[in-house]
């Protein structure tokens, strides 16, 4: 039987808010005048049923006549200059489909054998051809998951020949033979390949392709951070390895508080009444550059199954997204071949956080984005996620001998296996081979029901212990958790995508959405009962053995015999060189600017600044109010578009428990020098969870590297990167209890150039406060009002700023972060927070004191006088020293008692009109309206979002 | 007694634990209800004095928002539904359980199988979260009291324009089923963006059936039963979180039925 097409489309008379988009997207992004209009339209394509029930279909599921038009098996827009179809490829999963092969059955229509759905757009105009083609290609299909459907598919199910399991000869390869089996496949060094092949050499027998490729996944950079945990020699002289200093910092510094630290997928601190919090940060670097939206929805759907599966199973509380960019009007003629352009990057990455946190009900309240020219190869994608569990549960859990395997939610499909392509072409065949897909699309309602579930089990006491499938799949899932006791897997038991998957590919992909339990056999029947009560699937795979072995099996035959110690411990620990010179950066030599309109200029350049601006059209396209647990959101103020610091949550309905959540990051300081620009990130992180009254006694910290391929120097750069942190960690006792490194960011271009993407150090903070009334936001709270910047402020140190990055600078001397005097001005902010001795306060970052201001003004409605004292007023307003805040005392109270014993000076006063004035001695430097600085502030990202 | 309240969730319910909470700080009896314990029977809506659908993308809000759970209802739980309203017992759809309400014919006229309105995707074409201004008017269980106030409740939604054909409209307009409208700050019903966050006609923000049994809104009141709750309450906040009435006024009902 055919295919049955039906198309609906918004009636021409009704706005087409979907085509207005496009639309608005070819003239801004692309410059396109020639189009008129653009009207969107949804195909949806049913396998095995009558044109009768097709219709019955569009009338009752697909189409709605109150704003729809819709056409059976026949174009639906006729009067259109061009239209094109717009699908994914076939093997790239459209989480729709289910949904309409569901509803089909919902309505009676049982037999419906398949369904698909894709875009259809309509323009009009005098458009030519070579537009079309120019906007498909930027702005409709990006070709590693779309294509543009040229010809109507015969079938959409999906099928494939079964591959067999291959043995590979290893035993006879020659060195130049196992590098090049290496180079294709499995990117291990020649003296890996070597190890492998003396272990099945003693074995006597060689290896499968099962064998090899769970041995290459495991042993790869990704998954076994084998930089991280090598020794190093710096410039001479031998150090402890980077995760082992770390570790050693957490271990001494013994805070009460850490429930668990890198251990398990996520970190564990301690909460309130029972409870525990824990949290993680990923990066998705490398598939966002690829397909931003897929990428990083993904990335997201990643990170919140890290902290799913923390200790017994975890709720996910927030989600944070963290990015960098390069600026989005950068020139295409900047942009290196085949990488996409920054400004689709941050519009699709944006897309894809907001769907998958949107849809899984996980409020996003936490973020920030940074440009800089050199992420035009690559953009610099975070994920963080936090969640909570019940204290009694928080331990990772280890699976015991003959508990079960059970993998549940998604199906495996051949995603993220060695990055083949499918043709387009293969649709119209009976029979596909179907290929790999790099990118996924996500689909965050799987997860949710999963989710669902897991907090059901566990509730019960079902799971004994659980794991994401991320990185390497089933063969890192069941081989980490199986690491201690041995585990038997069927492969051939697993559900599937689609048929013709290898053993091998079963064993390692890398499908979203699916978890591994350890569930003793005597609670499998109610897990899985749990499981298709919230139609979640799930599958017994196997056992946990009590052999420490990895053995699978596909249709009985075994393809896969390792031992655990071989998989994990078979790889030697590396010694690895570093090195360690200063970059030179010319100091600008700049005259302060002069007369007022000369300070308006500069004042607005620097609010403008795509560093500074304000963050607002990225922040209202997430929900940041799901859960209904906010009590401070990114944005607040009397006109609710001032920023706040961190984030804060009550995760216990009715009680005052507040989760505070915060980061901080400046990529451009660690140009100049890594180890006090990693003091900056994580002085900023905690500046920012103190400046809302977090306790600096009780915080956790999570660390993100995302460096360049560490070649000697850039080694040296992270060893110092690592030292800040743990001179940081050690200095105010706040403990990391879990991290990542990420180091791949260098892009070779075609002829020859190496862009170095700048080293980038996330420091994310989170910690705990019984009392969320205790805690303030940025805004100004009342005319009148006494301010004082607290905390060691270096003016005349002014490397890396906003002030100079608009004179065209880098500079050399970096705002240095005193450790001596941090921990008693955190304490003292806090303390004053505490006490009610502070109505407002907001720390010092990009832009420095003049930014905080700023802000604070525009959350109160009111302006500001600054009195500056005898500093050069440029560099005292602009300044970025981290680990400083702007502080509106409340009525009545005085400074010196309540900042004894800290840095701290009088910098002005509120007042009820809404100007920023400041002046220094007898002198008027500037009267400007807030107005003004914020018209600036709020331009640039509203240009490129659009609204 | 505490009147049970289902709490209906299903595959992409995310807003359930905190309408739960609402309602059981209002002196309620929530209980979590996935849709397939309803069509499997193990569970009775006829055991409930109060149905909630809560936000939330059911089933990825695929075709349209809210549209498949819609058709599940319509198709398995059509008496059930039916007989619950019969009785005279409320209904409240908040953001996507507003879409399921439209798509299931409950609302505007309670006719189960009949759309006769529609939730479109924002003028804006994109999801979007904000705080916005709405006067109660009408005549429903739910806003009892509240009538002419204005009220302050959290949106976030892709798919909020309400639009109906002209005469539906008029005859909504006209019956006095229109319980929210969207508002600027001088309380005048505003059709301009961002206080209309999604350019509903008329500025339609929540509507009830004929009887005021049955209330759908596209903002979220359980998302406001907290003074901490609301983005600015630490510069000072009169009265009572603005969500808290609508759910004591349907617990107040429910318990008297």
């Amino acid at each position: 039987m055919p295919l049955q097409e039906i198309r609906t489309a918004i009636k021409p008379e009704l706005v087409d808010p979907a085509g207005e988009e496009v639309l608005y997207e070819i003239r801004s992004s692309l410059g396109i005048q020639s189009v008129q209009r653009v009207r969107t339209a949804r195909v949806f394509r049913f396998e095995g049923i009558t044109p009768e029930e097709a219709k019955f279909l569009a009338e009752n599921l697909l189409w709605e006549g109150i704003f729809q038009d819709y056409a059976l098996n026949r174009p639906l827009i006729t009067d259109a200059a061009h239209l094109l179809e717009v699908a994914y490829k076939p093997g790239v999963m459209n989480p729709e489909a289910a949904s309409l092969v569901k509803a089909a059955r919902d309505l009676g229509l049982a037999h419906v054998q398949a369904a698909d759905s894709s875009w259809e757009y309509a323009f009009y105009g005098t458009v030519t051809a070579a537009e079309v083609d120019l906007i498909t290609r930027r702005l409709l299909v990006n070709a590693t998951v779309q294509h543009v459907v040229t010809e109507k598919p015969q079938t959409l199910r999906l099928s494939g020949p079964p591959r067999p399991t291959v043995t590979i000869p290893l035993g006879s390869m020659d060195d130049r033979q196992l590098m090049e089996l290496s180079r294709d496949r499995l990117f291990l060094s020649l003296e890996e390949m070597r190890l492998i092949q003396d272990y099945f050499r003693r074995l006597g027998r060689d290896p499968t392709d099962c064998e090899v490729e769970i041995l290459a996944q495991t042993w790869s950079e990704h998954c076994v951070h084998k930089t991280f945990k090598a020794w190093l020699i710096v410039d001479g002289q031998k150090k402890m390895p980077l995760l082992k200093r770390l570790q050693e910092a957490t271990r001494e510094i013994a805070h009460p508080l850490v429930r668990s630290a890198f251990v398990d997928n996520s970190g564990v601190f301690a909460f309130y009444d029972g409870w525990a919090v824990c949290g993680k940060v990923e990066t998705h670097n490398s598939p966002s550059a690829i397909e931003p939206y897929g990428g990083a929805a993904t990335g997201s759907g990643g990170v919140f199954r890290d902290v799913m599966g923390t200790g017994q199973g975890a709720r996910v509380l927030a989600s944070t997204d963290i990015f960098c960019f390069a600026p989005p009007d950068t020139p295409w003629t900047d942009i290196p071949p085949g990488c996409l352009h920054p400004h689709y990057l941050l519009r699709r990455v944006v897309a894809g956080v907001r769907d998958y946190g949107n849809r899984m009900g996980i409020p996003t309240n936490n973020g920030s984005v940074h440009f800089h020219p050199d992420f035009r190869a690559k953009p610099t994608v975070i994920v963080g996620a936090y969640g909570i569990l019940p204290e009694d549960r928080c331990r990772k859990g280890t699976p015991r001998e003959g508990d079960l395997v059970v993998v549940i939610g998604g199906r495996t499909g051949r995603d993220g296996i060695h990055g083949a392509t499918f043709s387009s072409a293969a649709m119209t065949e009976r029979t596909i081979d179907v290929h790999a897909q790099a990118v996924q699309i996500g689909h965050p309602i799987e997860e949710k029901r999963m989710s669902d579930a897991i907090l059901a089990a566990r509730d019960r006491g079902l799971i004994r212990a659980i794991t994401d499938c991320g990185a390497g799949g089933f063969a890192s899932a069941v081989g980490e958790m199986g690491a201690a006791t041995g585990a038997l897997i069927a492969l051939d038991r697993a559900p599937l995508k689609y048929s013709g998957l290898a053993p091998w590919e079963i064993l390692l992909s890398e499908s979203q959405e699916r978890m591994v339990a350890a569930v003793a056999p005597e609670h499998l029947d109610e897990f899985m009962e749990i499981c298709r009560g919230l139609n979640v699937e799930a599958t017994v795979l196997g056992r946990f053995t009590g052999d420490r072995r990895f053995r699978a099996t596909y249709n009985g035959e075994t393809v896969m015999d390792l031992e655990m110690s071989f998989l994990h411990e078979g790889l030697p620990q590396r010694v690895l060189q570093a090195t360690w010179n200063s970059p030179v950066h010319p100091e600008p030599e700049l005259a302060p600017p002069a007369e007022p309109e000369e300070w308006a200029e500069v004042y607005g350049r620097v609010m403008a600044h795509l560093n500074v601006c304000s963050r607002e059209p990225i922040i209202r396209m997430y929900d940041h109010g799901v859960q209904g647990t906010n009590a401070l959101p990114p944005l607040g103020g009397v006109d609710l578009d001032a920023p706040n610091d961190a984030a804060v949550l009550t995760p216990l309905p009715g009680r005052p428990y507040a989760l505070v959540i915060a980061h901080g990051l400046n990529p451009v300081l660690n140009l100049i020098d890594p180890y006090q620009g990693g003091l900056w990130a994580a002085a900023e992180a905690v500046a920012n969870a103190v400046a809302v009254g977090a306790d600096p006694a009780e915080i956790a910290l999570i660390d993100n590297f995302i460096w360049p391929v560490p070649d000697e120097e850039r080694l040296g750069a992270l060893d110092r990167a690592v030292d800040a942190c743990v001179d940081f960690s050690r200095a105010l006792r706040m403990p990391f209890i879990s991290g990542k490194d990420s180091l791949s960011s260098t892009y070779q271009t075609a002829d020859g150039l190496t862009i170095r993407i700048p080293p980038v150090l996330c420091i994310s903070a989170f910690g705990r406060l019984p009392d969320v009334r205790r805690t303030v936001s940025a805004d100004f709270k009342h005319p009148g009002s006494v301010l004082v910047l607290v905390g060691q402020h270096n003016p005349e140190r002014m490397g890396g700023s906003v002030y100079y990055d608009l004179h065209g600078f880098l500079g050399s001397r970096l705002p240095e972060t005193d450790l001596t005097v941090l921990p008693a001005v955190l304490a003292a902010v806090h303390r004053a927070i505490r006490r009610g001795d502070v109505v407002a306060c907001h720390d010092l970052s990009e832009g420095g004191l003049a930014v905080a201001v700023a802000e604070m003004a525009f959350g109160g409605g009111y302006g500001a006088r600054l009195t500056l004292p005898d500093i050069r007023p440029d560099f005292f307003l602009f300044n970025e020293t981290a680990g400083c805040f702007v502080v509106e005392m409340a009525a009545g109270r005085d400074p010196a008692e309540v900042f004894a014993g800290v840095p701290y000076q009088l910098i002005g006063e509120t007042t009820a009109a809404p100007n920023i004035a400041a002046s220094a001695g007898e002198r008027q430097l500037f009267e400007i309206p807030v107005g003004f600085l914020k018209d600036r502030w709020q331009r640039p990202l509203k240009e490129v979002f659009g609204g | 007694m505490k009147p049970p309240v289902c709490v209906l969730r299903t595959d992409g319910t995310n807003c359930d634990l905190e309408t739960a909470w609402a309602f059981e700080k209002c002196g309620g009896a929530p209980q979590l209800v996935h849709v397939n314990e309803l069509r499997t029977g193990s569970r009775k809506l006829a055991d409930f004095g109060l149905l909630v659908i809560p936000g939330g993308f059911s089933y990825g809000d695929d075709v349209h928002s809210g549209k498949i759970l819609a058709v599940e209802l319509t198709s398995f739980l059509r008496e059930a539904l039916a007989g619950f309203v019969s009785r005279g017992r409320p209904v409240l759809g908040i953001c996507n359980g507003f879409q399921v309400l439209v798509r299931t014919g409950l609302l505007p006229y309670a006719r189960i199988g009949e759309i006769a309105a529609t939730l479109m995707a924002n003028d804006s074409g994109r999801f979007e979260c904000r705080w916005v201004r709405m006067r109660v008017e009408g005549e429903s269980v739910f806003t009892r009291g509240l009538k002419g106030r204005t009220v302050t409740f959290q949106a976030a939604h892709g798919e909020g324009k309400f639009y109906a054909p002209p005469e539906t409209l008029a005859d909504i307009e006209a019956s006095g089923q229109v319980a929210f409208r969207y508002v600027d700050r001088s309380g005048a019903p505003t059709a301009a963006y961002p206080d209309n966050p999604n350019g509903s006609l008329n500025a339609i923000a929540g509507l009830t059936d004929p009887s005021g049994l049955i209330l759908g809104l596209m903002p979220h009141p359980e998302r406001f039963v907290e003074t901490t709750q609301h983005p600015n309450w630490r510069r000072g906040l009169e009265g009572e979180p603005d969500g808290l009435a609508l759910f004591r006024n349907a617990i107040r009902y429910a318990r008297e039925l």
